[in-house]
């Protein structure tokens, strides 16, 4: 993070995205998403679970939502949801309940497209700010 | 330990494939989940190009664990995941879903010993013909001894 902080208007390579901070994982969340998903891994809601498969005393958030947090980033930054173009991340470690996260980027193309600009980001999202859960790749679009 | 030509032989495999129905309730229930703000108008949130993909895949995970000869008890995990929205996509629309099974690797890690990477592609396809968004995951299949 040793980059300007990229503007949408003049992104650069080499600029930070502005982070975004998750101050605290909710448990109730994990299950209202285990419903909607019809998920039946009781590591999302179960702790007696959890702390059987010896991953401690906390449940474990479900990776698409990890995935939804560094998207939401990405989109604050260019402005809408509907720039959003491309994630591609690999999952490194579980993000458990009341964890704080920070979802943060750095540009590292920007490309011109009909519609305006595309910028491609590596992206990441850490524990406490300092350990990654999740890192990779992203593509919005900046219109103009 | 299941023999490798017998996942490798997925590959190629397709998907039933199906519909899945991209309900206002769902993109206003996953909005509250991940924290994003709800919105007046029928633009989703863009992870729905992968629950979509994953909900219309005419195949539930734990099917999807079963056809790699895995189940929940063995800790499949979610590797990796590649999302490409092409279209934005709508609450109130349903999409076609269809996918395929496109690698199987075997692998050795560190804490998990021999696994397998299976990967398979989805594509959310609109009413109109056009893909909406396109979803590789590669999910991990410890295999045991």
């Amino acid at each position: 993070m040793s980059g300007e902080q990229a503007s949408p208007g003049k992104a650069e390579v080499g600029d930070d995205l502005p982070e975004m901070i998750i101050e605290s994982v909710s448990a109730e969340k994990m299950k209202t998403m285990a419903a909607l998903l019809g998920d039946p891994n009781t590591i999302h809601w179960d702790v007696d679970d959890v702390r059987r498969l010896g991953l401690g005393d906390r449940p474990v958030n479900q990776g698409p939502n990890n995935m939804g947090y560094v998207i939401d980033m990405l989109a604050d930054w260019a402005g809408d949801p509907a720039n959003f173009r491309r994630l591609k991340v690999r999952f490194l470690g579980n993000v458990f309940a009341e964890d704080r996260l920070v979802a943060g980027g750095k540009v590292t193309a920007v490309r011109p497209s009909p519609d305006g600009r595309l910028v491609d980001c590596d992206v990441w999202l850490a524990r406490d700010g300092t350990e990654p859960v999740l890192a990779g790749t992203a593509t919005v679009l900046l219109p103009g | 330990m299941i023999p490798v030509e017998a996942v490798r032989g997925l590959v190629g495999r397709k998907l039933p494939g199906g519909t899945f129905d991209l309900e206002h309730y769902r993109n206003w229930l996953t909005n509250d989940v991940i924290g994003s703000p709800q919105r007046s108008d029928d633009l989703a949130h863009p992870m729905f190009c992968y629950y979509a993909a994953m909900g219309g895949m005419g195949l539930s995970i734990g099917e999807l664990f079963e056809l790699a000869h895995s189940s929940g008890d063995e800790g499949p995990m979610f590797g990796e995941c590649d999302m490409e929205v092409r279209e934005p996509l709508r609450t109130g629309v349903s999409y076609e879903v269809r996918g395929v099974i496109t690698d199987v690797k075997r692998k050795q890690g560190g804490a998990i010993g021999t696994f397998d990477l299976l990967t398979f592609r989805l594509e959310v396809v609109a009413p109109g013909g056009e893909i909406a968004g396109v979803c590789t995951n590669s999910f991990i299949f410890p295999r045991k001894a």
